[in-house]
């Protein structure tokens, strides 16, 4: 596993500017700190904020070192924690793990063999005895050897599914089906997701809406270090089992001042990037960075794209969201801000048939039927495999989005 | 990509390259030992360098199977050579013979209620009593076991009583497991270190792993309870029996994997399930120790199952007992056995090695037990069953709004909370127009009214 190599995968980032210079990042101590629901695990009386945050230090972290520190916080404070899978030993394809064998020793921080329900189900086993469990698997799109790739139904015999059932069929409802006497709910499944630039069929997949039906587990995305250290660490403690899919491009290319505190951010809460009034735009992970860029694009267009955006949109006010946790998702602030905007996007990069937007569409048409002014649009991969040499084409990038907004506010 | 295919690629190049150096370079004379060291020099392997081609095909020596460990013979008499562990005692012997005995007849009753429509469904441990109690009775109380969905003797030596195994098989208000959730024979019960059965096959085994993983990191129980984890012949040709085999030895973790080869997964036979010498053979493969075992010798069973937990806790790595028994009943109540294997066979099987026979045979010519003294056991253990039968029967289904419990832990999703009102305002509107749900609500403790009017 040379480090060379893990670098290739990351210079795709060259390919989208906006991300490094994005107005989302937190670069201050000062607004790193202040973020907002931003629970400090050490502080349990309420105080105001300033006295909270007093002596409190931040560092300036990528993604993968963010997802570093929460690990690095998960281990120190419970000594049941621990991380395993493919590769993590000698820190991580991704250098997620960096360290951490050396810092907590090989008993906490292991390797294990090359199988993803085998890591699936040891990481449930571990949970069932109420210790921590943080698994790794290596890429997002190698999750469905423990997902539940077969079922077989026959007339009520055993064999329900066949292969590896252990995410949805196992930890979903491990807690349900025993009437809460045993629960995964300490088991965290960390994985790569989202494209890459060049990771084709197999190291770009956004599978987080075949999990969508999985009730009994969490998904969690984050966009950021600052989120990815906070979400994580919620992740980690949340009493359910929890998918957390980390998106690889901005591992190196989101930076951020981070604090160096244990702290969390809140599950199944939204988070409003940019306020506004005129139409929602839904997002979570990379994309949300794409949204940004198209908003720009609205606001002052480019040259050659100038006679595409018509003048009396370019001072429409675009609401963006950050929907953060996929399941379960907070409809309220969604809801909140389309029967304010009476016009909803969803992006997201995997395809559209059964995928989280047209879950959220629905939901929204049913709650904000009589506000809203346009259909519910939803810009999203295509319906095919990701594939290799066409990615420019298939994913949804900011100009994709940028005529979404177009006509969703000309409808 | 790139990660995964680049790394694979290279560590198969260096295999390959390392191999077929070494092959091309070997003298033809001497054994592997006294090689030079540059040959000696494989990457992934310990192993000694030969000039002969030579292919294996099974584990053993001279090509023969796995031999199986009995103690006593099918009369009930030690084979010779055959030693009866010390501590089975006339009180140990009688108390394993008596959770035997108990199993059949509850097969008989629960099977026989099932074929009147009173029980959704059930599944019989004829054959196997052996197996299960004489593991059991060789593991500690507290070991952590999990199991497929034939092992409810397991469960009752730990002290699972009827009544919690018939309001489980109802599913009543009192269902102590899944409290209505799991079809019947999910049993599960954290007081007696039983884990939750599930229906998908073989799940547990990597589950197990990870239980026993957890088992030695705990400085209270490191080195004195081991993970024990139950499946078929036919779950072992799972992709999570592989792992869990893989995982127990790599990781080590205390697991002990016991297989029940009762030569049958539904219809298909074990050898349409694999080729090789059985489950036992595929231990060796993963660096376990193993052993195979005849599963109708309740003494043999115990004591192997005995020593294979003190190995697999002394080294904190997994051990594997294959045990071979025979699935006298159908393969649940939705199976008719008969479509696919001779009634004659079944009946040879039950009449020459019925397992229960045997070591009542053991105990009556040790003077431990007799013909009146069986009689009346088995009247006693007959109305017990029936009188726990009648009253699980007549108890209540749970209250309809645990339907919607325990999905998720700590805060409640919307989405479910906005279901149960749902549900509430329908069962009020047509609860009583609606004549399935009429029906239904009336079989539910509080006839589903704290979902109609729950309360502020």
């Amino acid at each position: 596993m040379s480090n060379s190599t893990t670098a290739e995968v990351h210079s795709a980032g060259g390919h989208l500017p906006s991300i490094a210079t994005s107005s989302f990042l937190r670069t201050t101590r000062h607004s790193a700190l202040r973020m907002p629901g931003i629970h400090w695990t050490d502080e349990q009386e309420t105080g105001s904020t300033d006295t909270l945050i007093a002596g409190r230090e931040t560092r300036k972290m990528n993604m993968y070192q963010a997802v570093r520190d929460a690990l690095s916080n998960a281990l120190m404070r419970d000594d049941t924690a621990v991380v395993f899978g493919e590769d993590v030993a000698f820190g991580g394809v991704f250098r997620c793990t960096m360290g951490l064998a050396e810092e907590f020793g090989r008993e906490r921080v292991f390797n294990t063999p090359l199988s993803e329900q085998g890591i699936a189900g040891f990481g449930i086993g571990i949970a069932a005895m109420g210790h921590t469990a943080i698994a790794e698997i290596q890429f997002a799109d190698y999750i469905f050897p423990a997902f539940d790739q077969v079922c077989r139904t026959e007339t009520v015999c055993l064999r329900v599914s066949t292969i590896g059932a252990q995410i949805v069929n196992e930890a979903a409802k491990y807690r349900y089906r025993s009437y809460g006497q045993f629960h995964a709910g300490s088991l965290t499944i960390r994985c790569p997701s989202m494209a890459v630039g060049h990771g084709a069929h197999y190291h770009s997949q956004s599978p987080e809406g075949f999990f969508m039906g999985a009730a009994g587990i969490k998904i969690v995305i984050p966009r950021s270090p600052t989120q990815a250290k906070g979400l994580l660490l919620a992740s980690i403690r949340d009493p359910n089992p929890v998918i957390f899919m980390e998106p690889k491009i901005l591992y190196r290319s989101a930076v951020e001042q981070v604090p160096v505190d244990d702290y969390q951010l809140p599950l199944s809460r939204a988070e409003t990037l940019v306020r506004g009034s005129d139409l929602t735009v839904l997002s979570w992970g990379t994309p949300i960075y794409h949204c940004e860029t198209a908003m720009h694009m609205l606001a002052s267009p480019p040259g050659a794209l100038s006679p595409h955006v018509p003048s009396m949109l370019r001072g429409a006010k675009v609401e963006l969201i950050d929907l953060r946790t996929i399941l379960p998702w907070d409809v309220q602030t969604v809801v909140e801000s389309v029967n304010r905007t009476g016009r909803l996007i969803v992006v997201h990069e995997a395809g559209r048939v059964g995928g989280v937007g047209a879950e959220i569409g629905a939901e929204i048409q049913k709650r904000c039927f009589l506000k809203l002014n346009a259909p519910v649009k939803l810009i999203t991969g295509w319906d095919m495999p990701v594939p290799m040499q066409f990615e420019k084409f298939y994913m949804p990038d900011p100009l994709r989005i940028l005529d979404g907004i177009i006509e969703t506010l000309t409808y | 990509m790139m990660l995964r295919v680049a790394n694979a690629y290279h560590k198969t190049q260096s295999i390959l390259a390392c191999r077929t150096r070494c092959v091309s370079s070997t003298p033809t004379s001497g054994p592997a030992k006294s090689f030079p060291k540059e040959h000696e020099l494989l990457p992934s392997s310990q192993s000694p360098i030969i000039s002969t081609l030579k292919f294996f095909n099974s584990v053993t020596v001279d090509g023969s199977q796995i031999p199986t460990y009995r103690v006593l013979d099918s009369a009930g008499q030690p084979i010779e050579g055959g030693s009866i562990p010390e501590e089975i005692d006339e009180s140990m012997a009688r108390r394993m013979y008596e959770n035997m005995v108990q199993l059949p007849i509850i097969d008989n009753l629960m099977y026989n209620v099932q074929r009147q429509g009173k029980l959704a469904f059930y599944m019989t441990h004829y054959g196997e009593e052996a197996t299960l109690i004489g593991s059991a009775a060789a593991l500690a109380n507290d070991d952590e076991v999990l199991g497929q969905y034939r092992e409810l003797g397991v469960l009752m030596w730990r002290g699972f009583t009827l009544a919690d195994m018939m309001n489980s098989s109802f599913g009543n208000c009192e269902d102590p497991c899944s409290r209505g959730k799991q079809m019947p024979m999910h049993f599960g019960s954290r007081k007696h270190h039983f884990h939750m059965i599930s229906s998908p096959l073989a799940t547990q085994i990597p589950q197990a792993a990870g239980v026993a993983f957890a088992l030695r990191r705990d400085p209270h129980r490191r080195g004195k309870n081991c993970a024990v984890v139950y499946f078929g012949e036919g779950a072992a040709s799972e992709g999570d029996f592989h792992a869990g085999m893989l995982f127990a030895s790599t990781l080590p973790s205390p697991t002990l994997f016991l297989a029940r080869n009762n030569g049958f997964a539904i219809s298909t036979p074990a050898n349409e399930q694999y080729y090789g010498d059985g489950i036992a053979a595929r231990g060796p493969g993963y660096g376990m120790h193993t052993v195979r075992v005849d599963g109708n010798d309740v003494l043999a069973v115990y004591n192997a199952v005995k020593e294979a937990r003190r190995l697999c806790i002394a080294e904190g790595r997994g051990v594997l007992v294959e045990a071979m028994t025979y699935r006298v009943g159908h393969h649940s109540t939705s199976d008719d056995s008969f479509a696919y294997r001779p009634r004659q066979e079944v009946e040879d099987r039950k009449r020459l090695d019925n397992p229960l026979a045997r070591f009542r045979s053991f105990l009556e010519a040790r003077g431990w037990w007799s013909a009146e003294e069986d009689d009346a056991l088995k009247a006693r253990v007959k109305d017990e069953v029936l009188r726990e039968f009648r009253k699980a029967e007549a108890l209540p289904k749970p209250e309809v709004r645990e339907l919607f419990e325990q999905v998720y832990g700590g805060e409640e999703p919307w989405i479910l909370k906005e279901q149960r009102e749902e549900l509430g305002m329908l069962l009020k509107k047509y609860g009583d127009a609606w004549e399935p749900w009429k029906t239904e609500l009336k079989k539910h403790k509080g006839a589903g009214k704290e979902l109609m009017d729950p309360k502020p």
